[in-house]
């Protein structure tokens, strides 16, 4: 029963060697756990967000990661959608408009409290989403996105007839029961890390639960997915549920951050976003979670957090949409699988050139 | 109208399903708490092991034998030294291979090469000499400090680590059967509460059917048009429990469309289908839904292998067992100790399977790019997970060669008589038919030409005028 | 009121000359490439550029302009399909749509630097007559543009159509409409078939944007969005699977959008929610027939 460990006693090479041993053990567990590199993730960007506030960055540097987060949010759910259900839909900005409206009316007009203006947003989206989701059984494939961008349209011109610009004051984001503390724009940041960091996880687990694995088999093969029992009604209402749902709780949390929108231009509601998302989502790679998230940072976020900055492109501001589309464009025809796709090559050749570099130096291994 | 309703309103057939269900799982909870419950009380057991390891290292060191210690250390440091060496040494000799290659073809000696190698492996030994005379000065300075060894602290501190040891497995134990016992109980009186439900959900049930002892399955009068095309007409047949049961016919004359009417692909334009299903009920097969057939006990395989490219072969055959699974939604999304559970159980169940078909090799493999023959097994492993009662088989042996196809007549009686199943098989391949079938029914045009056992059928006069025509006497 | 149900019609027919012509660009190349081309009303809005640029900052006349507008927005689609499809690794039917995306951005980013007509403050509207002159119909004023407008239109159309049905060219491209790889082993050089027909859809696409900057001053390379997305629904309305179905689909959103405006008339405060109800009563339609008005229904083999 008792075994002989004379660890304790033993020199400080064998202690060093063995504390090295258990750090690496440690790192191997946060590698494998994808909660932690999600939360790795969100202390980073809260962390830009205090260096901003301390101005070591620039404060519109967190605004741009504060409205790509928003946009990464919208993402993760279309890459449920589109990832693990084929289901193609170019009403995103419909649904986004859905949760900013709903905040518009709620907090602006209505008086609600913010937390019975999620939730009508919430609830608004869900019957959205189910009548999208019903009419997906009746129409496929690129029919299906058209019809999706037509639901859009009259979302948006519904909309715009009830109000043109919606705008929100500071006064009226309120948070009663904290003695109707104020939510700043800084605040919010926060709570957009928060809901980024929470929708990640809730979308992993998603992923890789049996119903993950339902919606891909529904996705791959609808024959086999209803013979197994996958009810072909229920996960395409559930995945267009759930899209639904992330972008309004993208638009919502848009305006809370953003507190202005206008339905007349090609803004924040027009085809263009829904364009962009499905965008974002393909470059990073259809199916994964960091890929949604590096698409969309690479094609809302270079924009406002890096390219702003450089004179020459503040000049020519339609030079930004000139590089972002070559951008596009070039990861889409020679990386089909997206920037995970170019990072595993990257990883592979990284492999390659330490094998080579060790043979370099300790020769090949003779006999 | 009422097709809505119906929709909404569970039948009480799906809501028997639901119950047995959730009934079954309860009895799989219970049948696993106390490996549970055990293998909670090992771990805590073990972490009480490594205490005392760490109480009795200090004693335990000054009781050993302290020249053996300090041998056993510098072996192993000697190890590790010469590991590290290893890859100078490799160099330095690769190095010199090169240049003697080199030098042989210019043709001039290599001599200085040789002297140049001996010269740097000598320095490298004389390193490894320094390292093993610094070794031996430790060990000689660790004796002279450490030379006695007092046995009884040892023995009494272990003596002590035992004795409470003891008490605390005892106390553990203890607690552990007492939790297993409450936890038992509180689940059985769950089952029986359940079975209360099922009972009276069984009663509402009106329409009964029979079939007698030994038929599984009955089709009677099926009839299958699209639009004026007659794609099955009037087919009656009945399939017996246990046996492998053959459907052929020429292109054309509607076995698959027969599989698709079963399995409600397709809605049957008349006629009937009873079954016999894992519960000894009689029931219509017309009142399920296609994707709620595979509840009744029903499994298939598709003709055009139907397997999920995206996932892994395990992660395949887990998608058959979707319906199992009891966690919601949220559950699953917030990945609850439950879904854990679920998944442990069934990827436990889907280890079985992939060893059973010979296919546990390819079990993190992703489906997409493995040959033809790997992913007609992953189908019929797929169809295998839910202990189904009637495994339907669509051209099981179609793109097989010779081989594969013998190999596969023995897999499916195998897996008649293993798990305990009836097969229904549609083929081309009539060696394959006549080996396995135990009665086959041929079929032309959606009409039924013969049924019988393959003997009978080989003889039949109809069956060879459909498949080689009536030619007058040529 | 008969004058004002008039006026509303006489009003949409650019317009929708505007949209058939992008319906039809639309559907030919959804129907050669399987793709839809986000990018075409940017591409349109090049054409309607070019041909701007050259008649106000060169002054040469219209017809010119037009036809140079054309031939730029031809080589456009060419070079899309030749320079930027066939040299991706693996451009599959997704990859070409988010490449027609990209290349939306790509194209409003650089007309600010070709086109010095985006430096003025405020384009006029281009038409080829001026619309001022024109006829009356009791108290309805008909422009001569408009009609010139339904006329390029009419014409096209029926050249198109012709070539379609007609020629042996038609026949390749409803050939690899139907099915790329087998007309390739038929002998239909389908390299040049997909080329051209992007071709022609930019070409089409530039007469439609440049008969709609007619009636509406040409702000930004966004003009022609709203067109675009009535073509796509149009397409689905009409169905994918015929070459008129789309086309006659464009003409009832259109129509139906002047009959609402009819409506409206008399309706109070309903000319706020026009576009909702055109498009709610465009969705319901899809609804009804979900392979389009003239689509053709298929039953899955297991």
């Amino acid at each position: 029963m008792v075994k002989h460990s004379f660890s304790n006693l033993l020199g400080r090479e064998q202690r060093q060697e063995e504390s090295a041993i258990k750090a690496l053990r440690a790192i191997k567990k946060i590698a494998q756990k994808p909660v932690l590199h999600f939360a790795i993730f969100a202390v980073i960007l809260s962390v830009i967000k205090v260096l901003s506030e301390q101005k070591i960055l620039q404060s519109s540097f967190a605004t741009a990661v504060g409205s790509t987060i928003i946009f990464c949010i919208v993402g993760l759910g279309f890459c449920l959608l589109l990832g693990y259900s084929a289901l193609a839909s170019l009403g995103t900005a419909g649904f986004i408009a859905v949760g900013a409206y709903c905040a518009y009316f709620c907090l602006s007009q209505w008086q609600f409290t913010i937390g019975t203006a999620f939730l009508l947003a919430i609830l608004v989206a869900f019957v959205v989403g189910v009548v999208v989701g019903f009419i997906s059984l009746r129409i496929e494939g690129i029919y299906l996105a058209i019809v999706t961008l037509g639901v859009a349209q009259i979302l948006k011109e519904a909309f715009a007839a009830l109000k043109d610009t919606i705008r929100l004051t500071g006064k009226q984001i309120t948070i009663s029961w904290l003695n109707d503390m104020r939510l700043t724009t800084d605040h919010v940041y926060f709570i957009l890390v928060i809901a980024l960091f929470i929708l990640m996880v809730l979308t992993k687990n998603l992923m890789d639960s049996p119903t993950g694995r339902a919606m891909l088999a529904m996705k791959n093969s609808t024959s086999a997915a209803q013979a197994f029992g996958i009810s072909l009604l229920k996960y395409r209402l559930l995945a267009f549920v759930l899209s639904t749902i992330y972008a309004a709780i993208g638009g919502f949390l848009y305006m809370l951050f953003i507190r202005n929108a206008s339905n007349s231009s090609d803004t924040l509601f027009a085809l263009s976003t829904s364009l962009n998302i499905l965008g974002a989502v393909i470059i990073g790679g259809t199916k994964s979670i960091w890929g949604t998230i590096g698409g969309t940072f690479i094609i809302y976020g270079i924009d406002k957090m890096f390219l702003q900055d450089i004179e020459f492109f503040r000049a020519n501001p339609t030079l930004i949409t000139l590089f972002c589309g070559i951008l596009v464009i070039v990861v889409v025809m020679f990386f089909p699988g997206g920037l995970v796709q170019l990072l595993l090559e990257i990883k592979l050749k990284i492999k390659k050139l330490i094998v080579k570099i060790r043979e370099g130096i300790y020769g090949k291994d003779i006999g | 109208m009422a097709k809505i309703l119906d929709k909404l309103i569970p039948s009480p057939q799906k809501k028997l399903v639901k119950l047995r269900q959730k009934r079954n799982w309860l009895i799989i909870e219970r049948d696993t708490c106390k490996e549970e419950l055990e293998a909670k009380v090992n771990k805590k057991l073990s972490a009480l092991e490594e205490k005392f390891n760490k109480k009795l290292q200090k004693p335990a060191f000054e009781a050993c034998d302290k020249a053996l210690y300090i041998q056993s250390q510098n072996l192993d440091k000697l190890i590790k030294y010469d590991r590290k060496n290893y890859l100078k040494l490799r160099a330095v000799n690769t190095a010199a291979i090169k240049k003697i290659f080199k030098l042989t073809k210019k043709g001039e000696s290599f001599d200085s090469v040789l002297e140049n190698q001996k010269g740097k492996l000598d320095k490298l030994n004389a390193k490894r000499d320094s390292f093993l005379q610094k070794l031996e000065a430790k060990k000689a300075a660790f004796l002279e400090k450490n030379s006695q060894s007092t046995q009884e602290n040892y023995e009494a501190a272990k003596a002590e680590a035992l004795k409470v040891y003891e008490t605390e497995k005892q106390s553990l134990n203890q607690a552990m059967q007492e939790k297993l016992d409450k936890k038992t109980a509180k689940l059985n009186a769950k089952i029986t509460a359940k079975e209360e439900k099922i009972k009276a959900v069984k009663a509402k049930i009106t329409n009964v059917h029979t079939l007698p002892d030994d038929v599984l399955l009955s089709v009677k009068g099926l009839k299958m048009y699209f639009g004026g095309l007659k794609a099955v007409d009037d087919l009656t047949f009945d399939v017996k429990k246990g046996e492998i049961f053959g459907l052929i016919g020429p292109n054309g004359a509607g076995k698959t469309t027969v599989f698709n009417c079963l399995t409600r692909f397709y809605d049957a334009t008349g006629g009937e289908m009873h079954f016999k299903n894992k519960l000894d009920e009689v029931v219509s097969l017309r009142d399920f839904e296609v994707h709620d057939i595979i509840l009744q006990g029903i499994s298939r395989t598709f003709q055009n292998v139907e397997v999920v490219k995206e996932v892994t072969v395990l992660e395949n055959l887990l998608i058959a067992s979707t319906r199992q699974y009891q966690s919601t939604l949220f559950g699953q999304m917030f990945s609850l100790p439950l879904l854990k559970k679920e998944e442990k159980v069934m990827r436990a169940k889907a280890d079985s399977v992939l060893k059973y078909m010979g296919l546990s090799l390819y079990r993190d493999r992703l489906a997409w790019g493995l040959p033809y023959g790997v992913l007609k097994r992953i189908e019929i492993a797929r169809a295998l997970m839910c202990d189904p009662q009637l495994i339907i088989l669509d051209e099981p042996a179609a793109g097989l060669n010779e081989t594969e196809t013998n190999e596969l007549a023995e897999l499916i009686k195998k897996i008649r008589t293993d798990f305990d199943c009836t097969i229904l098989l549609v083929e081309h391949d009539m060696g394959l038919v006549m080996n396995v079938c135990d009665h086959i029914c041929a079929i032309s045009f959606g009409r039924m030409l013969a049924y019988g056992t393959p003997d009978e059928i080989k003889a039949s006069k109809q069956v060879q005028e459909a498949y080689l025509g009536t030619g007058g006497d040529e | 009121m008969f004058d004002a149900y008039l006026s509303i019609f006489i009003g949409v027919l650019p317009s929708m000359c505007a949209g058939i012509l992008a319906t039809f660009a639309v559907t030919i190349i959804f129907k050669t490439s399987y793709t839809t081309n986000f990018a075409q009303g940017v591409i349109s809005a090049l054409g309607a550029y070019v041909s701007v640029e050259i008649t106000m900052m060169l002054g040469w006349p219209i017809w010119l302009s037009v036809i140079l507008g054309i031939i730029a927005c031809f080589a456009v689609g060419v070079a899309i399909d030749v320079g930027i499809f066939r040299q991706g690794r693996y451009v599959n039917t997704l990859g070409k749509q988010i490449i027609s995306m990209g290349l939306i951005s790509i194209i409003i980013g650089i007309i600010p630097f070709i086109f010095l007509v985006t430096k003025l403050e405020a384009v006029p509207q281009r038409p080829f007559i001026s619309l001022t002159e024109g006829f009356k119909i009791g108290s309805t004023f008909v422009q001569y543009n408009t009609l010139i407008s339904i006329g390029i239109t009419g014409v096209l159309l029926a050249l198109v159509f012709i070539l379609l049905q007609k020629t042996k060219w038609g026949l390749s491209v409803r050939a690899t409409a139907s099915n790329e790889i087998v007309a390739g082993m038929m002998g239909v050089n389908t390299r040049i078939i997909t080329a051209v027909s992007w071709g022609i859809a930019g070409g089409l696409g530039a007469v439609a944007a440049i008969i709609y900057v007619g009636n509406v001053s040409l702000s930004s390379g966004y003009i022609m969005t709203m067109t675009q997305i009535n073509a796509f629904l149009a397409g689905i309305l009409g169905g994918f699977a015929t070459f008129y179905g789309p086309v006659i689909g464009c003409a009832i959103i259109y129509l139906l959008n002047a009959l609402v405006g009819c409506v409206c008339v008399h309706v109070e405060g309903l000319s706020m929610w026009k576009a909702a109800i055109v498009y709610l009563i465009v969705m319901l339609l899809v609804l009804w027939k979900p392979q389009g008005l003239f689509g053709k229904r298929t039953v899955k083999k297991v």
